[in-house]
């Protein structure tokens, strides 16, 4: 019953992030999906997961606040009747997730340890690196190209 | 309580917050969520994909969606620096009210 509150807690604090109009408030709502999150993990035997959940969103709220309160427009009032109309929403998004079920095959790969996989699956790791790496390649190239051409 | 469904859920509603939002910090709002949908798909699969691959698959995760958004901060400060708004709307008439500028020169 406890996750499948958290998991309707879940999906209304997305829509809030996603739907209320003023930075810090959105910001706010993500940061309530990152515990909750977090939370759900931690229920589902996942505490290392949940750690290292907590502590990325920690991280990464810590800058958001800064920059929600920095950048944000002037604050536009959002009225009861639509902050409600977004929790009704959550609440509605959310009943598939409890009362649905999908099967998934279990145990495809479970004799490798963390360490094997770590390790022995090493070539996926990097070929993402390089995806990440060229992505970024390709992006300075890019705005350097445009500072030369605006230079010109 | 099926969590593909429940990161099904999340993952649409952070695409709809990316192809309709404005804003470059609900487009990262949107991302965000996108990434924790993945998070949550890795997680809940631990089982069918055994606990070390995983974990490994996690750590992966975790470590490209910090450096995601560390990106996308800072594109969106340097933005908001150069041009006064995060509006996507506002950006994109900026730069054609510059480029019909320099046509015109």
């Amino acid at each position: 019953m406890i996750v499948e509150i958290l998991a309707a807690g879940l999906v209304i604090s997305a829509c809030l992030a996603i739907f209320l109009d003023e930075a810090v408030y959105a910001v706010v709502a993500l940061a309530g999906t990152f515990f909750l999150t977090s939370l759900l993990y931690a229920f589902s035997d996942a505490l290392f997961v949940a750690i290292f959940q907590f502590a990325v969103g920690a991280g990464t709220l810590a800058v958001l606040f800064l920059s929600g309160e920095m950048l944000s427009e002037p604050p536009q009032k959002t009225s009861q009747k639509t902050l409600l109309s977004m929790i009704a929403i959550g609440v509605l998004l959310s009943l598939p997730a409890i009362f649905l079920s999908i099967s998934t095959p279990t145990g495809l790969l479970s004799g490798i340890s963390f360490g094997e996989a770590l390790w022995d699956l090493r070539a996926v790791d990097v070929v993402l690196q390089g995806f990440v790496i060229m992505t970024v390649a390709l992006g300075i190239a890019i705005v350097l190209h445009e500072k030369r051409k605006g230079e010109n | 309580m099926d969590y593909i469904i429940l990161s099904l859920i999340l993952m649409s509603i952070g695409i709809y917050g990316l192809l309709t939002k404005r804003d470059l910090l609900k487009v990262f709002i949107s991302v965000e969520l996108i990434a924790t949908a993945a998070t949550l798909n890795f997680v809940m699969l631990v089982p069918s994909l055994g606990k070390g691959l995983g974990e490994a698959f996690l750590i992966l995760a975790f470590s490209t969606d910090t450096c995601v958004s560390g990106v996308i901060l800072a594109l969106l400060v340097i933005v908001h620096k150069k041009y006064g708004t995060s509006d996507i709307g506002d950006l994109v008439k900026m730069e054609n009210t510059k480029e019909e500028n320099e046509v015109e020169a």
